[in-house]
């Protein structure tokens, strides 16, 4: 229906959003000339060349139209990025299990099919396949709980 | 002679325990990880790549290379077993392979995908071995500028010959190209768009890329679709083809070989564009094409010959000129980079025990996977109840140990749910990934050339060309990117992935 909302026009204003961006936050690198090219010289090129595709992808959609974009869903994405998140904010402060524990909580919270048994299952193999793996075969420097191992 | 030298290098050093004991470990992942839906090799190769530094470096290629060509049996396995693809290589399978299967001949349809695809890893094997040295030689007189060209040829080929709208994924390299800027700039020390995150000053690590364009988004699209298994599993009885199934096969596997190694050495080509041409050539060559999807036995055959052919072949442009033709290969750069080996033609020369070895060991590969797969079989069929809802947090869960153990440093789990959200943005506006890291990998060198070849010529763009073999690299990619354009190419490159949807 709306030409718009369609997957081509909208990565065609992303790869303009992100040609611009290049193009805002390089702007102190300099340029330099062609034989003595700065930094600035070939993220520079690339974003013109960037934003000047994303713009063709635009027209070339408003013209001709293309596939209208599936709504999304946002249960999935969100919990599984909170779930990474959450990992990376308890991984160093307390261990291994606790980040661990939370992860699978929330990821498997983004299945339409939660059982707490099975979850609770899920989380037991898990914790004790990590473990052997990473910290008793690989032998890295990581702890499973803070403070305890 | 030289080259028979060279191969008994090679085998002495892939017949050691440590690199044979790797090889095993990864043909069974790659095995696995083909039988299970919703992981791929290159989520896969991914979240390994942090665990390769810990060992050496002829090792870990070795367990990495098993992983990609073992996803490739894995994946007909359960295409014909429950009609399920594994990888996106063994769709084609499922028309002809589970149709086999449904009449009862399941362990005739494996053994000659097995043999088939043994068959096809030695010829693929061989011809790696034959065409590394010419091209090694020839990617030696190679000057900057010339790099520069074929570097853009290797991209520009690599979009035309995927899936999907051109002009998308020619943006998605440039894309990828800028984000391989990030960092500090070698030439001059100027921090370029790190917004003062340290951790940013070497440039954005592409494991967590990796692990969040293929892996976090993949798994949020599997979750968002209900990825459900249906479908009976199919007993199997006896393995052995009859007499008729194996003429019939032979010829088959012969030409999906030939198509497959052909397409595999090609920027972009590899197992999927291998199978699905192989599958339409036998159509064609076909006396009876109207047999196609009731459980042809060529339909089987070839394609399975022709992925495992293009999987082995795909390694030749990255081992010898150090471009690398899909996703895989340039998460395999990256393995090399991590174990301090710049890829290119000095590999070989350099290194020629990890060159060989490596060469050596796929072959010793491909037959371990013929033994893993056919025996056992119920194992890995068993493994296909295990539901997703299990396996997604599963993946998550080494997606982020595997980013922290990078560097031991929580940023780059970081790193993982940010590169998550984009890729699942990406997917959802039909953008692929595949170029997009191919852009990142390239992008440092590429910039690197191009900023030696302006000094070398004075700052005159002419350089490019007034060098032969710069100038014939890039009229090949004007050529191919004209080809795009023309409507009866067009057409044809739909049809050939037509059945991929």
């Amino acid at each position: 229906m709306n030409r718009f909302l369609s997957k081509d026009f909208l990565s065609g204003l992303m790869f303009i959003a992100f040609g611009l961006a290049a193009l805002y936050f390089g702007q102190r690198l300099a340029v330099g000339t062609p034989v003595r090219m700065g930094p600035g010289y070939v993220p520079r090129m690339l974003s013109l060349i960037l934003a000047g595709l994303g713009l063709l992808i635009c027209i070339v959609a408003a013209v001709s139209g293309s596939e209208p974009v599936e709504k999304p869903k946002w249960k999935p994405i969100t919990l599984v990025t909170i779930g990474v998140v959450a990992f990376a904010l308890l991984f160093e402060r307390a261990g291994l299990l606790p980040a661990l524990v939370v992860l699978i909580m929330i990821a498997s919270l983004a299945n339409d099919e939660f059982k707490l048994t099975e979850v609770l299952g899920n989380m037991v193999v898990l914790a004790i396949l990590c473990t052997l793996v990473f910290k008793v075969g690989l032998g890295m420097n990581i702890s499973i709980v803070r403070g305890v191992w | 002679m030289d080259l028979l030298s060279n191969l008994a290098l090679g085998f002495g050093v892939a017949f050691t325990f440590q690199n044979l004991m790797y090889a095993l470990l990864g043909c069974m992942l790659g095995t696995l990880i083909g039988v299970l839906p919703g992981i791929g090799p290159v989520a896969t190769i991914a979240m390994l790549l942090p665990i390769t530094f810990h060992l050496p470096p002829t090792a870990s290629l070795i367990m990495l290379a098993g992983i990609y060509y073992g996803a490739q049996y894995g994946g007909s396995t359960t295409s014909i077993l429950v009609n399920l693809p594994g990888e996106a290589a063994s769709v084609v399978t499922c028309l002809d392979g589970y149709q086999m299967a449904r009449k009862g001949r399941a362990g005739a349809a494996l053994s000659i995908s097995a043999v088939g695809s043994f068959f096809a890893g030695t010829v693929g094997t061989a011809i790696i071995v034959m065409f590394a040295e010419p091209l090694t030689r020839m990617a030696q007189k190679f000057g900057p500028a010339d790099y520069c060209s074929l570097m853009a040829l290797g991209l520009v080929a690599a979009v035309i010959l995927a899936s999907g709208s051109v002009i998308k994924a020619i943006a998605m390299i440039f894309l990828g190209l800028l984000f391989g800027l990030v960092g500090t700039d070698v030439n001059t020390g100027a921090q370029r768009f790190t917004f003062d995150i340290p951790e940013l000053s070497d440039g954005i690590d592409f494991a967590p890329i990796a692990m969040g364009l293929f892996g976090i988004a993949e798994i949020v699209v599997n979750l968002e679709r209900h990825l459900t298994r249906t479908g009976g599993t199919i007993k199997v009885t006896s393995l052995w083809p009859t007499a008729e199934e194996i003429r019939r096969a032979i010829p088959a596997a012969l030409r999906g070989t030939l198509l497959g190694s052909a397409l595999g050495v090609l920027p972009g080509g590899g197992p999927t564009l291998g199978a699905f041409s192989a599958y339409t050539l036998e159509k064609k060559v076909s006396k009876n094409p109207s047999e196609f999807g009731k459980g042809a036995v060529e339909g089987v055959a070839s394609p399975e010959a022709a992925n495992n052919a293009a999987a082995q072949t795909s390694f030749i442009p990255m081992l010898t000129l150090g471009i690398p033709s899909n996703a895989v290969m340039a998460l395999m750069v990256g393995a090399m980079i991590i174990q301090g080996i710049q890829p290119g033609p000095e590999v070989m020369t350099k290194k020629p025990d990890l060159f060989w070895g490596m060469i050596a060991s796929m072959w010793i590969g491909n037959a371990m996977l013929v033994i893993i797969n056919l025996p056992m079989i119920g194992m890995w069929v068993k493994l296909l109840t295990v539901p997703y809802r299990f396996l997604a947090p599963a993946i998550l869960l080494f997606c982020c140990i595997g980013a922290y153990s990078l560097q031991n440093s929580t940023f780059h789990v970081m790193q993982v749910a940010v590169f998550g959200i984009l890729g699942y943005i990406f997917v959802r506006l039909g953008c692929e990934g595949a170029p997009f890291l191919l852009g990142l990998v390239l992008g440092p060198q590429m910039e690197e050339y191009f900023r030696r070849a302006m000094l070398l010529s004075r700052g005159d763009p002419m350089v490019f060309l007034e060098r032969p073999i710069s100038l014939g690299l890039l009229i090949t990619t004007s050529l191919l990117l004209i080809l795009m354009a023309l409507p009866s190419f067009k057409r044809a490159r739909q049809e050939a992935f037509q059945e991929e949807g």
